[in-house]
């Protein structure tokens, strides 16, 4: 089985500090035939068009070349969706894996059309205990004025392999904003590259992971600020027990002339045991002069004294830690106003916190 | 149209004193094992030394360049030489040291300071030592500071089981180089229970072109024992490039302090690739203090290795890459042990196209229990066709830490200034006291003659706006 080199930084650092990449030793690609069936969309209305029609461009980045490639020449779903105007609607699409949809290999492109405005959210999960595969990517054409909201749930168990590239241009005064839900996956990889070209452009990514037992999370976030008052938020809220890993690479990048952009990315992880790892590498780089940049990281355990005091009101230990990470977590998950989305996600909080 | 403050960069008049190239032995250019058999036959080694550069040597050969950081591609080893003796042989008084050489320090401030805050003096020249002269008090409590060689010869026990075992030649590729080509440098033993109340400072300057300094500094501060060492470094610039690979390796056994304090001012036209590392023993404190002005090049990250339980280590730094300058700076810190502490304070400022990077490794295993770290770096552009960048890996492998990592990067903020001008600043006069706020963290923990020459080395012309 060969070694799957994966998610590569846009600039490296030592290679004795082990995070410029992250090798995989025991996952093969597999042959992907016949179409992923298990597929269920909700709330389409008339301002949103939905065809199979993908153009394909080159990605700078993406998870890994191998990857890449077979989304680019065999995906068995792809998924173009076209924002035409305003709308409150929240379009839902269901990537469900059984016995019969082991495998998914989708190409999603969503454009959204000057001033435009969405909300779509992506959920992927196992229903079945399978070793299910996905390797997705996600191409968004923010036009101008234009406002999408994408939520991404990764849902999948935790005998998956889970790879995600998404790749974001963002013209004039566009926002595109993510919320990232990464639970599932013996191992998930996600490169998440935005391209701010348009002046007075914005991104947000809140993503939150939560890892248990052998989970292996690399999360490689990449922001290039072009256009002037352009603005990245990264926050990456995490938890991980057992012995589960994460690798946070996070880079933002000021171009030259990006005059006046803005740049804050901060990733916390919580670490619910003494086997659990995390590494980070929240990267700041700058050739222009009139920016704000600013990154902060921490780990540690929950704070002895907030659990007394959780625990003195009458929960148990257990109850205690469920709660600080839903606290940690809520943060994030408050830009989801899908109710019954939500209490999904608290319930799998719960379900893998016990 | 609005005019800009101009910060200048250092005023390298002192530093750039060229002497006529003389020397008593200078070797040809390369690297093969007869010219690492050849240096150590000059230096008239032990065989144990000589067989430990013929392997670092191919050590060296088995590596590769690093694949991060800046360019290397220019340094061409056939190009350099690596061991140049000078005209003239180890002094302990300045009278005896050779007119040209002395001058050369004497404007450097070095017998100066020697006579008003230091307890000892070693002075390089090239590949060799020149002068060397400690406190008699020092010599009579035990301590020992001398050069390198003398070292290898009156303490060999001491040496062999020290050297090169902090930093081991497999490191990486220039440290292997140090190994297999090192020469001069100081060798500091501090007994158990000893304080040095005032620094120790060896100087290393390099007067030779296409030539390379490759010193060797090691300090063992014997358990409760505490010294400030300090490390100064120049060189004339030329127009081809010189290599600057020393080695630093700090023993620091428990209970014991050291701070080892650096300005560093290489020329322009000098690669500093340089390695130091400290081992802390049990609630044992290691402290850093550097300031990077000079080279075209470099690439430094002092490290603490804290071992034992309850050992500490602050790192703070200062870097200024102006014009042609590639300065990526940092620090790595591994926690060891329980209870073990680090604290990071980075800053670093570019203008006129120069690049700083910030580039760490905080690594907590999983048997340091109840340790703490904190890293703060800040980063300052002055103008919009410099480059600065921050790189910091966290690598922590235990629930029970408390480590946080912050990072700012940015011009002078137009608040700042007018919240000064509202006090009554002249708008001069606020962005003047915000770029020297800005550096005060690292000047305030040099000795004053030091943080003197820091200051001056960032010269403020006052014209306008920054920004």
């Amino acid at each position: 089985m060969e070694i799957l080199k994966l998610n590569e930084t846009p600039i490296r650092t030592s290679r004795n500090f082990n995070i410029n990449n992250i090798n995989l030793k025991n996952v093969s690609i597999p042959q992907v035939i016949g179409n992923f069936n298990n597929i269920t969309i909700f709330n389409k209305d008339t301002k949103t068009n939905i065809d199979n029609h993908i153009s394909k461009c080159p990605l700078l980045y993406g998870v890994g070349e191998n990857l890449i490639s077979q989304v680019n020449n065999s995906a068995n779903q792809t998924i173009n969706i076209t924002i035409n105007n305003k709308t409150n609607n929240e379009l839902i699409i269901h990537f469900d894996f059984d016995k019969d949809n082991l495998n998914l290999v989708d190409n999603i492109q969503i454009n959204t059309i000057e001033g435009a405005k969405a909300t779509i959210i992506l959920i992927y999960k196992t229903l079945e205990d399978i070793e299910a595969f996905h390797n997705g990517l996600i191409r968004v054409f923010a036009q101008e004025n234009s406002n999408i909201h994408i939520i991404l749930l990764n849902l999948l168990n935790n005998k998956s392999n889970n790879f995600v590239s998404i790749e974001n241009k963002l013209e004039k005064s566009s926002n595109i904003d993510y919320t990232i839900v990464d639970f599932g996956g013996k191992n998930s990889i996600t490169n998440y590259y935005s391209n701010l070209i348009g002046d007075s452009s914005n991104n947000t990514l809140n993503s939150i992971y939560l890892g248990r037992e052998n989970q292996l999370f690399d999360l490689n976030y990449i922001g290039e600020l072009r256009g002037q008052k352009s603005n990245i938020n990264i926050e990456v809220q995490g938890a991980l027990k057992d012995n589960a890993q994460k690798h946070f690479k996070g880079t933002i990048d000021f171009k030259k002339g990006c005059k006046k952009a803005k740049g804050n990315e901060n990733e916390s992880c919580m670490l619910l045991s003494d086997t659990a790892k995390s590494m980070a590498l929240p990267m700041l780089l700058c050739s222009e002069e009139d920016v704000e940049g600013n990154h902060s990281t921490s780990s540690g355990k929950i704070g002895n004294k907030e659990l007394f005091y959780i625990m003195s009101r009458g929960f148990e230990l257990k109850e205690a830690r469920k709660l600080m990470v839903r606290a940690k977590f809520n943060k994030i998950l408050e830009n989801i106003t899908n109710e019954a989305i939500k209490e999904e996600i608290f319930e799998e909080i719960d379900k893998r916190l016990d | 149209m609005k005019m800009k403050t101009k910060i200048e960069e250092i005023n390298r008049n002192i530093y750039d004193i060229k002497n006529k190239d003389e020397y008593e032995y200078k070797i040809k250019k390369g690297l093969t094992p007869e010219i690492i058999a050849e240096i150590s036959k000059q230096k008239n080694d032990p065989d144990w030394m000589k067989e430990f550069r013929l392997k670092a040597l191919d050590v060296y050969n088995s590596l590769t360049l690093p694949t991060w950081g800046p360019d290397l591609s220019e340094l061409n080893m056939d190009e350099i030489a690596t061991y140049v003796r000078p005209k003239t042989n180890l002094s302990s008084s300045w009278d005896d040291v050779p007119d040209d050489i002395k001058n050369t320090f004497e404007q450097l401030g070095i017998p100066e300071a020697e006579k008003k805050s230091l307890a000892g003096v070693g002075a390089q020249y090239d590949s060799e030592v020149v002068y060397h002269s400690m406190k008699e008090e020092l010599i009579k409590q035990g301590v020992i500071y001398t050069d390198m060689e003398t070292a290898v010869r009156e303490y060999p026990a001491m040496v062999k089981s020290h050297f090169m075992k902090c930093v081991p030649i497999y490191d990486h590729k220039f440290v292997a180089l140090h190994g297999a080509v090192w020469s001069g440098g100081s060798f500091v033993y501090v007994p158990k229970g000893i304080k040095v109340d005032i620094p120790l400072q060896s100087y290393f300057r390099l007067n030779s072109p296409e030539s390379g300094q490759f010193e060797h500094t090691l300090i063992i501060v014997d358990e409760g024992a505490s010294l400030h060492f300090i490390e100064g470094c120049s060189a004339p610039k030329y127009n081809k490039v010189n290599l600057h690979a020393g080695c630093v390796e700090l023993y620091v056994k428990d209970n014991a302090y050291l701070r080892y304090s650096t300005i560093e001012n290489w020329s322009k036209n000098m690669l500093n690739l340089n390695t130091k590392k400290a081992i802390v023993g049990k609630n044992a404190k290691m402290e850093w203090v550097s300031g990077s002005f000079g080279s075209k090049i470099s690439m430094l990250y002092p490290m603490s290795i804290l071992n034992g339980e309850g050992a500490k280590t602050e790192f703070t730094g200062i870097s200024f890459a102006g014009k042609g300058q590639n300065l990526d700076n940092g620090f790595k810190v591994v926690h060891n042990a329980l209870n073990t502490s680090s604290v990071v304070n980075a800053k670093s400022i570019s203008k006129n196209g120069g690049t700083c990077t910030y580039r760490s490794l905080v690594r907590v295993n999983e048997n340091a229990k109840n340790s703490k770290c904190s890293v703060s770096c800040e980063s300052l552009m002055l103008d919009d066709i410099s480059r600065s960048d921050t790189i910091p890996t966290n690598d922590i492998q235990t629930d029970e830490v408390e480590f946080s990592h912050e990072a700012k990067i940015g011009k002078i903020s137009d608040k700042t200034i007018f919240y000064l001008m509202s006090r009554g600043l002249s708008e001069e006069d606020a962005k003047a006291m915000i770029v020297r706020g800005f550096a005060y963290p690292i000047s305030k923990e040099l000795p004053v003659e030091y943080a003197v020459e820091m200051n001056n080395l960032i010269n403020l012309e006052l014209e306008g706006a920054i920004g």
